[in-house]
Order: structure tokens, then C-alpha cells, then sequence
């Protein structure tokens, strides 16, 4: 009765198809190496984890509102306003330490979050309505606050995004140790189960005495600290704070980052590590084609063709998943 | 009729069968509960019991209030008014916390599990024994893999692996994880809203079969069906219900399935 009786080769197999966006990686990663002379350097695999750090946040908040079976369309510009609003709070209105202004970011990221999740979760709208209009409250309101740049940045403030510690880029160590997190939130802890169970049956969780209000209400509010985080992060990079800080392809790239990652848009599925391989697939093929002197905008549009790809060989991926993990004779596997 | 089975109409307080109509003992008692929503009075003034150790039936076409009830019981909606009583003692059932808290635990219709969670998490969905890993509360999943296992031989269950997702199961599988949640977490009563509607008839077996077992545990069920042979096979007495009042309350000894479809029939068109 116990235990799964599964071969070797099917172990195998199951082991690749759970880790596919890895072996993904790795091959993507070859291939660069062995066309471009410059490419497999330490320096350049440093960089591209240090570009991927802050996307890496808003990949992160999004798989965790997409696992919870919601959307966010407004993460990216959370991360803008919270960083152009404390910025102005803390350089230009009053004059704040910078440690305390890097902690205020990720406070009123969460704050920014919380209100998406107040109107899914108390109110009970759609996700995709309520982060649509937030989307748009929080990028005029970025614009409305500062139409220029603020830059008289402090040291304190670009530490995170900027710095270094022994050399390495601290915003890496941010990118690993929130995935850590998330993941051990997600796969150790009741509340990560209650994230995962009501992407998946909304319905059975509420009738087990799950919340779901606050369980939208924590989801929402966790993803607006993570891109509080991402914006501080992207103060680092710019060493100033522009109008502009995020926005444009942000957004696109979260949700695209999250679906290479082999998140389901439908809910109840993905991992941490998947969202992680996600991002880092999109900053290899990014740094590798700007290598290539590929005109820009060709560059832009690969990125739309790998999301494309990955939606396809995520779909019968989890079909050959489905298919090595049925148990044999089960009343499942005939219907197949 | 053999013998004209006894009913209960609202506020009267003839409940319950042959020795038991004053209400004494009883696991679970209904009074006078009211149920509007909106404008539509969806119950009027339903009093029943249910005792321990008893398998009752409560049976009555759709729209007769008997999904508005179960969700009153297991603290999904609130009652419009009325009194709950649980072992004699008043209590309010605002949410299925406190249900559970109390010990009732409800199995609905194929929508009470997730599938895509494993057969152990599904069975401590809501309530999973945790253990500390230094400052953090993590899910004791040793524990829980080592019970579910428990469980599932308990039951019979046809499941390979309790790591396997609920979604690879079959619908009778399905609700005997949901009933083993009640097995485990101990409950006195179980509400089964239409557990074998959705099934092959392998599966009505399986489920009727885990039903014997939980009154053997000494679990008092609340069966709600419209199926008359599936509860027929398995309730020691029936309740039925129409236009969101109690029309009848008979013995199964009292009565056979034709009595039943009748009164169904009849209560229902207000003879």
C-alpha cells in the first residue's frame, strides 16, 4: 500500500521533468558559452545574477500571487512608486537616515500591496480589475509625486542594490536568500500549504476553515514588500531615483519569469526554484544576445518568443509528469 | 403504510422516532431555525436531532432546504434564528472552525479535497500538526505521512502512496480522504452532503462502506441525499424535508424505500 513503486529510469525521468527549466538553463547556457568567446566568465556570470537580482523579486512576488491562484499586474509599479515616494519622503521633504528610508521601501511596498489585497480579498473583486486600476493609481501617482529624478541618493540607500560584500554584488545574496525563503515558507510552513491549496480548490479550503480574505490579504501584501525590495534594488543600480524607475517591460517580464518557471497561471502549482530558474533563463538569453550586438528590439522580441516556447514545453511537460506519476491500474489512468 | 410514520411539523416538537421524542441525549439539536436570504425564506423554523451513534438520513428534493441546513451545521452561513444545541449545551457555530472545534466535520460533494496536494496534506488541510524548527512553526509532514498511512489502511483505501496527488484518485477514494479527515480528528458527527451522487457504483460501495465504519467508531452521520436506495441501505432513520421545513421523520424500520420516495413526493406538493 505504501510507497511508490517507481523504476529507476522513471525516478529518472520524473527528477528531469520536475527540474526541466535547470537542464534548460544549462543547455542555454552552453551554448552561449561555446559561440560567444566571452561569455562563460566568472565576471559575466556575476553580472548577469546582479541583473537578474531585482527582476528577481518582482518574478518571485508574482509566482507567489499566481500560486495563490490570483494575478498582480500592479507589482511593478509598486516597486516605482514606493521608492520615488520614500525617496522624496526621506531626501527631499524631510531628511531621514538612509538605513531607515531602505526599510521604509519595502514598508510601503507592502502597504501598496495590502490595498490589492483588501479589495480581493475583503471585497471580493477580481484580482485582475483591482491590480489594473491600482497599475495605473501607482504609476501617475510615481510621476505626480517627482517628474524628474531625485538624485542625491544616499550611501545607505544604494548599499543593497549597489554594494558589494567580499566582492560579490549584494543584491545576489538578496536574490538567493528570498528565494530560500519563499520556497521554505511555501513548501514548510501551514501557511504556504493554505497559499498552494487555495490556487488549487478555493472552494475545499474555504470549507476546511481556510480564510480566504486574509489568506489573499497576506499574499498581496507579501508580493508589494517583495517589489518595495525590488525597487530598493533598483535604486542601487541607478545610484538615483528617476520617475521612470520601473515600469515599461517590467511587469511582462514578472509574469513572464514566473511562467518559464513553470508556474501555473491556473494556481496551486509552481515552486520557488522554478521562479528562480525562470528569471535566470531570461537574464542568460538577455546578457547573451546583447553580446551578440543584436539590434535591441530584436532582442525584445526573442523575449516574447522564449515565453512562447515555454508555455509550450511547460504543457506537455506537466502532461509527462501527470503520466509517470499515475499509479497504475487507478481508475485515472484508464480514463488517460 | 405499515404504520403512519411519525412527523414533526415546525414548533410542535414531536421529533425523532419511537422512544425518542423529547430530545434528551441527543448529539445535536435544531430549533426552530430560520433561514432568509434576501427575500427568499429558505428555512422555516426546522427542528430536528440527531443522536449519538445514529446514521440519519435527510432526504427531500432539491430546493427543500436540506443544502441551506448543512451549511448552518457546519458553520459555513450564519442562521437568520433559531438555537443550536451540541451534547445539550447552547453554541453559536459561527464559522467551521468552531464546528470542527466542536466535532463536526463535513464531507462535500467533490469539491472537498485539493488535487493538486498530496492524499497526507489533504487529510490536515486546515489543521496540520507542526513542529518547531528553531524560531519558525513548520509542518510536522513526518507525522502527518506516518497518520494518513494509518488511515488509509484503516479504511481500505486503494491509494499507492499518501505522497501521491489527491487528483490521481478515483471519486470514492476521493471521499474517503475527506472521511478519514473525520476518522483522525476524532469528530462525534459527520455531515455527508451527497457523497455518493457523483460516483460509479464501485464507488457508492466504497463509501457506503466507510459510512458503516464511522458508526462502528461510534461517529454519529448525517447523510444527505437525494439518492433514496444509497442512504436507504445504511440510515437508521430518516428525516425528510420540504419547502424548508421538516414534513417527516420516520424509523427505518418504520417504513420502506417506497414509503420514503412517497412522502418525498407528497410533502412536497403540501398533502
Amino acid at each position: 500500500m505504501t510507497g511508490a513503486h517507481r523504476s529507476l529510469a522513471q525516478s529518472a525521468q520524473l527528477f528531469i521533468v520536475r527540474n526541466l527549466i535547470w537542464a534548460i538553463l544549462v543547455v542555454v547556457f552552453l551554448a552561449f558559452s561555446v559561440t560567444l568567446p566571452n561569455f562563460f566568465t566568472l565576471e559575466n556570470v556575476h553580472l548577469i545574477l546582479y541583473v537578474a537580482s531585482a527582476l528577481g523579486m518582482l518574478v518571485f512576488a508574482e509566482s507567489l500571487v499566481l500560486v495563490s491562484g490570483n494575478m498582480d499586474l500592479s507589482i511593478a509599479h509598486i516597486a516605482g512608486l514606493s521608492s520615488m515616494f520614500v525617496g522624496a519622503l526621506s531626501i527631499q521633504w524631510f531628511h531621514l537616515p538612509g538605513w531607515s528610508a531602505a526599510i521604509l521601501m519595502i514598508v510601503v511596498g507592502a502597504m501598496l500591496g495590502s490595498v490589492n489585497g483588501f479589495f480581493v480579498g475583503w471585497v471580493r473583486i477580481n484580482p485582475f480589475l483591482v491590480t489594473l486600476s491600482t497599475f495605473l493609481m501607482y504609476n501617475w501617482l510615481t510621476y505626480a509625486i517627482n517628474r524628474g529624478a531625485i538624485l542625491a541618493v544616499s550611501p545607505a540607500l544604494v548599499f543593497l542594490g549597489g554594494g558589494k560584500i567580499f566582492g560579490i554584488f549584494s543584491a545576489i545574496f538578496v536574490l538567493i536568500l528570498v528565494c530560500f525563503l519563499l520556497g521554505f515558507i511555501l513548501t514548510r510552513t501551514p501557511f504556504g500549504g493554505y497559499v498552494h491549496a487555495i490556487g488549487g480548490n478555493p472552494e475545499a479550503s474555504f470549507m476546511l476553515g481556510i480564510s480566504l480574505p486574509w489568506m489573499n490579504f497576506w499574499v498581496f501584501t507579501i508580493a508589494g514588500a517583495l517589489a518595495g525590495l525590488c525597487g530598493l534594488l533598483f535604486v542601487g543600480y541607478l545610484d538615483s531615483i528617476p520617475s521612470t524607475i520601473a515600469g515599461g517591460d517590467d511587469i511582462f517580464l514578472a509574469f513572464a519569469g514566473a511562467i518559464i518557471g513553470g508556474i501555473s497561471l491556473k494556481g496551486g502549482e509552481g515552486t520557488m526554484s522554478g521562479a528562480l530558474g525562470g528569471v535566470l533563463l531570461l537574464g542568460i538569453i538577455d546578457t547573451g544576445t546583447a553580446m551578440t550586438l543584436i539590434n535591441p528590439a530584436v532582442r525584445g522580441f526573442l523575449d516574447g518568443l522564449i515565453l512562447l516556447l515555454a508555455i509550450l514545453i511547460n504543457k506537455y511537460r506537466l502532461e509527462l509528469r501527470d503520466r509517470i506519476l499515475l499509479p497504475r491500474g487507478s481508475a485515472a489512468q484508464a480514463a488517460l | 403504510m405499515r404504520e403512519e410514520p411519525r412527523e414533526s411539523s415546525r414548533g410542535e416538537g414531536v421529533r425523532g422516532g419511537s422512544a425518542r421524542n423529547d430530545g434528551a441525549g441527543a448529539l445535536l439539536s435544531l430549533e426552530a431555525i430560520e433561514k432568509w436570504y434576501g427575500e427568499v425564506h429558505a428555512l422555516r423554523g426546522v427542528t430536528l436531532e440527531v443522536y449519538p451513534r445514529e446514521i440519519v438520513g435527510l432526504i427531500g428534493d432539491n430546493g427543500a432546504g436540506k443544502s441551506t441546513l448543512i451549511k448552518i451545521i457546519s458553520g459555513v452561513v450564519p442562521r437568520s434564528s433559531g438555537a443550536i444545541r451540541w451534547k445539550g449545551r447552547k453554541v453559536r457555530v459561527g464559522s467551521v472552525r468552531e464546528a470542527r472545534r466542536l466535532g463536526i466535520e463535513t464531507v462535500h460533494q467533490d469539491r472537498a479535497v485539493v488535487g493538486s496536494m498530496s492524499v497526507a496534506r489533504n487529510i490536515f488541510l486546515g489543521r496540520e500538526p507542526t513542529r518547531w524548527m528553531g524560531p519558525f512553526r513548520v509542518l510536522d509532514r513526518a507525522r502527518m505521512a506516518q497518520e494518513a498511512e494509518r488511515l488509509v489502511k484503516y479504511l481500505n483505501l486503494n491509494i499507492s502512496s499518501v505522497d501521491q496527488d489527491v487528483r490521481f484518485c478515483s471519486g470514492g477514494e476521493m471521499q474517503g480522504v475527506a472521511i478519514s479527515r473525520a476518522m483522525h480528528f476524532k469528530a462525534s458527527l459527520v455531515i455527508l452532503d451527497e457523497p455518493t451522487t457523483a460516483l460509479a457504483v464501485s464507488g457508492v460501495q466504497t463509501v457506503l462502506d466507510f459510512i458503516t465504519r464511522l458508526k462502528r467508531d461510534g461517529i454519529a452521520c448525517l447523510f444527505v441525499t437525494h439518492n433514496l436506495h444509497d442512504v436507504y441501505a445504511v440510515a437508521d432513520r430518516f428525516i425528510v424535508m420540504a419547502r424548508g421545513s421538516v414534513a417527516a421523520v420516520v424509523e427505518r424500520k418504520d417504513c420502506t424505500v417506497e414509503d420514503l420516495a412517497r412522502l418525498q413526493v407528497t410533502r412536497k406538493a403540501g398533502a
